[in-house]
């Protein structure tokens, strides 16, 4: 690790929670104008963070907010190694800690809203972990390596040999912002009937550390996009907000529809498009470096 | 000296098995304790004095010899005679085969003039794990047996101790013995054991259960003696010998394939893997330290170890990749099969067939990196599955019952339990730990198959949901009133031993990797993986794993959640039941239709009718029948 690695990896300390925020907050304010609305101001999710943290720490099991942290602090490892282009497989397990903890620390409430909540969250698990090591995979086969710095130097954007895994990504990515139609672990908005799913005995300072997780966790995610589209930078930002904002959309004009329908699309079609995308790669043997 | 520890290895827990016979219960707490720091001290002293092959000449081998041949006769005999006892036909047949086998062996084949032990690497690997996680188990077993035996109105401690540590010196023989025919016997000794283990209760589930154990690893010693046979007309005696003979050059490889594949089904059958892995799920009758000794550091590591060291027999041929599919096939199935079920032991059965279905896999990608793999996950699995069995035991204790749902709000009734039992299971699914290292290590060593690395790929996802939601489970705090739970030192040391040993190996598991794979893969395969270790990072040719990176970030969690703890003062509240709480009892209950009240009950989620044992059982045996024909075949031609 050099000088420029240690300052980039400190700008993106700091810089990743205000996009993150932009993000939400733009978040809010397009689906309001969808649904006739003036909406809040840009930087709503700033201040209810501000006021959640100067609020009482009630909490149902002592030791709830320590996944809490852990969440948190995963996700910015999983976003700094991503930065720092490491082993893509490897940010993936990564990230898979910090998606476990949220869910265990809905568990370790015990409230049975927050388990509900919680053991759906467990199967959308099942759901997106494998599209996203597939896509792991094919970034291994074109470039020879699970180290994302080799995509940087790339003759052509993976998008190009990557579509279907692109589609498949989008669906992730729907999944993980937890948007409708697969909003039904917890949710931003009020859309589900589960109170708050998994946050439910959140509050406070508590459900402030979820919200700013939160915030890493979307530019880490449009970061996965970017990764299409690594060769041109401004390209790769436009697609991943792009990518954001069809999600804002989808989330807008779709119900929400039960997690078995949602085991059911990722293990029959974007399973298949991806292992379909991941064969045509082996078979072709096509390399981007 | 070398040749002296060999010998103690052996000699040392027959030895304490006879003591456990002769002195009376109330010492066995003492004895164990002297066993678990006996073992610990023999396994180490093997470590420091290296490697090297200990050759038994004359006058000592006729004698050990003829000790071999008695031993032999003695297990088909017994086989013989309870098989009879029981009428269990199908186990008398196969015993009457293995009779004839052995006395065909006896009978034509020319007699061996020596017989050597082989320590590499990989044998001390074991050694550590076998001596050092086998007696710690055996210590659990002291805290543990008189409440068990209580409950079920038994009094056989003395065969169950006896037979423990029996099992121990025969698989310590087995992981050093380079001698085929003195493999095959401590082979069949394990069989045995593990038979008198698992029908332990002597109801007729045990003895049931005992029986299938043994009819199916009696199929696994017979394919394993028929390879024997086979490979003495090539004059190959010894393990070590079948790599210095398949090594040379690929019609070499070709013409072992058979015997090699032989051998392999017999691992296949000992490591339990499908279609032979209905007589590990039916060891859960038996005592929880029975099954934490079979599942992690004996009876079904004999399995991986054996397959392991023919991977220069079948390394880069259409031989390994169809093992290698084979593996990771049974990885996917038997993790889809634990995601169904609710009883924790028999989740960790086929969460322990899942993995050795993986370590299988790695060994038939044959590339130096992937039997890297292999290895470390021997050495990880078995520490994380013993923590993970004797946990469930030790809560089967305090509450009772072995289903996952029943174990919610465990943390407030046991939290020393608990969280070693949470540390098994994140060892098991979350970097930095051992097992999940090895999977990404694996992981990228099969991405140059296709099928493979998919089904690891699902297999992965699997894993990881079946433990979180267990591990959700017994980390939910529940409002019911707490039971009362009994600390005694004999549980909770090794359950502690194992958790700290879990962190250990982890933090220092690039040593680990120098001192001992990097070594045992140039043996096997002539070439080491190109790994480097600098700076806290896992670097191979195609990727890079920083566990230290992962582990200071774990430690600022924990630091930075002690350091605002009380930044934020807690209040404790019941949780938020929507209104509908039962304010004037407990709050903890919602009011229903007709005003009276009812409890909450929420329980995971386990897709029975995709996932479940009826649903799969049947397509994994086909498949895997199916596979292990095309690996015979592939042998063949």
């Amino acid at each position: 690790m050099n000088m420029n690695d240690i300052l980039l990896a400190v700008l993106v300390i700091f810089v990743a929670p205000v996009i993150g925020c932009l993000y939400a907050g733009i978040d809010r304010k397009i689906t309001a104008r969808l649904q006739g609305r003036v909406g809040p101001p840009l930087l709503q999710p700033y201040y209810d963070v501000r006021k959640l943290l100067s609020k009482d720490n009630l909490v149902v099991n002592p030791s709830q907010n320590f996944y809490v942290v852990v969440y948190v602090a995963f996700l910015i490892l999983s976003l700094l190694m991503l930065v720092l282009k490491a082993d893509i497989l490897m940010i993936i397990f990564v990230y898979t800690v910090s998606s476990i903890a949220l869910i265990v620390g809905g568990m370790s409430t015990g409230s049975p809203y927050a388990r509900i909540g919680s053991s759906r969250e467990i199967m959308a698990i099942l759901a997106y972990e494998p599209i996203l090591i597939l896509y792991a995979l094919a970034i291994y086969l074109l470039t020879g390596t699970f180290k994302l710095s080799a995509l940087v130097n790339a003759s052509t954007p993976l998008l190009m040999y990557t579509p279907l895994i692109f589609i498949a990504m989008i669906v992730v990515l729907n999944i993980k912002l937890k948007k409708s139609p697969f909003d039904y672990s917890t949710s931003h908005h009020g859309h589900q009937e589960l109170v708050k799913g998994m946050t439910t005995e959140y509050s406070g300072p508590g459900m402030a550390g979820i919200e700013i997780g939160h915030f890493y966790e979307y530019v880490f995610l449009t970061g996965l996009i970017f990764v299409f589209w690594a060769v041109n930078p401004l390209i790769g930002v436009l697609i991943s907000a792009a990518a954001f904002f069809l999600v804002t959309l989808i989330d807008n004009i779709t119900a929400r529809v039960y997690w078995q329908w949602m085991l059911k699309l990722s293990w029959t079609l974007l399973l298949a498009i991806s292992i379909v995308n991941i064969a045509f790669l082996y078979f072709s043997g096509v390399k981007i470096v | 000296m070398i040749e002296n520890t060999v010998m103690l290895l052996i000699a040392v827990p027959v030895l304490f098995s006879l003591l456990f016979v002769a002195l009376p219960k109330s010492l066995y707490k003492y004895l164990a304790w002297a066993f678990f720091i006996i073992g610990v001290a023999l396994s180490v002293s093997l470590v420091l004095d290296g490697t090297g092959v200990v050759e038994i000449g004359e006058p000592n081998f006729a004698m050990l010899e003829n000790i071999v041949l008695i031993l032999e006769v003695l297990v088909i005999l017994f086989i013989l005679a309870v098989s009879a006892k029981y009428k269990n036909w199908p186990t008398l047949g196969l015993g009457i085969i293995s009779a004839a086998i052995f006395a065909y062996t006896f009978t034509s084949l020319p007699h061996a003039e020596g017989a050597s032990f082989n320590i590499d690497q990989f044998s001390q690997i074991m050694i550590l794990i076998v001596n050092i996680v086998g007696t710690a188990i055996i210590l659990f077993a002291t805290g543990y047996m008189d409440e068990y035996e209580e409950h079920r109105h038994l009094n056989r401690q003395k065969t169950f101790y006896f037979t423990m540590s029996f099992f121990l010196a025969a698989m310590n023989g087995l992981v050093m013995a380079d001698t085929l025919g003195w493999l095959f016997l401590f082979w069949e000794l394990t069989t045995l054991c593990s038979f008198v283990l698992i029908s332990y209760n002597m109801d007729e589930e045990g003895i049931n259960n005992g029986f299938r154990a043994l009819a199916l690893n009696l199929v696994g010693g017979i394919t394993l003696s028929i390879g024997i046979i086979l490979l003495a007309t090539y004059d190959i005696s010894t393990l070590s010998g079948i790599g210095t003979y398949a090594g040379t050059d690929a019609t070499a490889m070709a013409a072992v394939a058979l015997p090699v594949a032989l051998l392999c089904i017999g691992g296949f059958a000992k490591s339990a893997q499908m279609p032979f892995q209905s007589w590990l799920l039916g060891a859960m009758v038996a005592p929880t330290p029975v099954s934490a000794l079979l599942h992690s550091s004996t009876m079904v590591n004999a399995g991986v170890f054996l397959v392991v060291k023919l991977v220069p027999a079948f390394a880069g041929t259409s031989l390994g990749t169809a093992i290698a599919v084979y593996g990771s096939f049974t990885f996917v199935m038997c993790s889809a099969l634990a995601l169904s079920q609710r009883n924790a032991k028999r989740v960790l059965a086929y969460s322990t067939i899942a993995n050795l279905g993986l370590i299988i896999a790695s060994a038939g990608i044959g590339t130096p990196l992937a039997v890297a793999a292999a290895i470390m996950l021997i050495l990880f699995h078995a520490i994380s599955k013993a923590l993970l069995f004797l946990c469930t035991g030790e809560i089967e204790h305090t509450i009772g019952s072995r289903d996952i749902e029943d174990m919610s709000g465990l943390i407030k009734k046991a939290p020393l339990l608990t969280s070693l039992a949470a540390l098994g299971m994140v060892s098991m699914l979350l970097p930095p730990f051992g097992v999940l290292l090895t999977k990404w290590v694996s992981m990228e060593a099969a991405s140059s198959n296709p099928i493979v690395i998919v089904f690891l790929i699902l297999g992965s996802a699997l894993t990881t949901v079946y433990y979180a939601k267990w591990m959700g489970t017994i980390l939910s705090s529940s409002m019911d009133k707490n039971a009362v739970h009994h600390k005694k030192p004999e549980t909770y040391f090794p359950l502690s031993f194992l958790g700290l040993a879990i962190i250990v190996t982890s933090i220092f598991v690039f040593s680990i990797y120098n001192y001992f794979i990097k070594p045992q893969v140039e043996i096997l395969l002539k070439a080491a993986p190109e790994i480097t270790g600098q700076a806290g990072q896992f670097t191979s040719e195609i990727g890079a794993f920083a566990y230290a990176a992962i582990f200071i970030v774990l430690a600022l969690a924990i630091v930075i959640y002690f350091a605002t703890k009380n930044m934020f003062t807690p209040r404790k509240v019941n949780y938020y039941m929507c209104g509908e709480n039962n304010m004037e009892t407990d709050g903890l209950m919602f009011r229903n239709g007709t005003c009276s009240y009812d409890k909450s009950s929420v329980s995971n989620i386990y897709l029975q009718n995709t996932f479940g044992e009826s649903k799969l059982t049947v397509l994994g045996y086909a498949i895997s029948i199916i596979l292990i024909v095309i690996a015979l075949a592939g042998g063949v031609l």
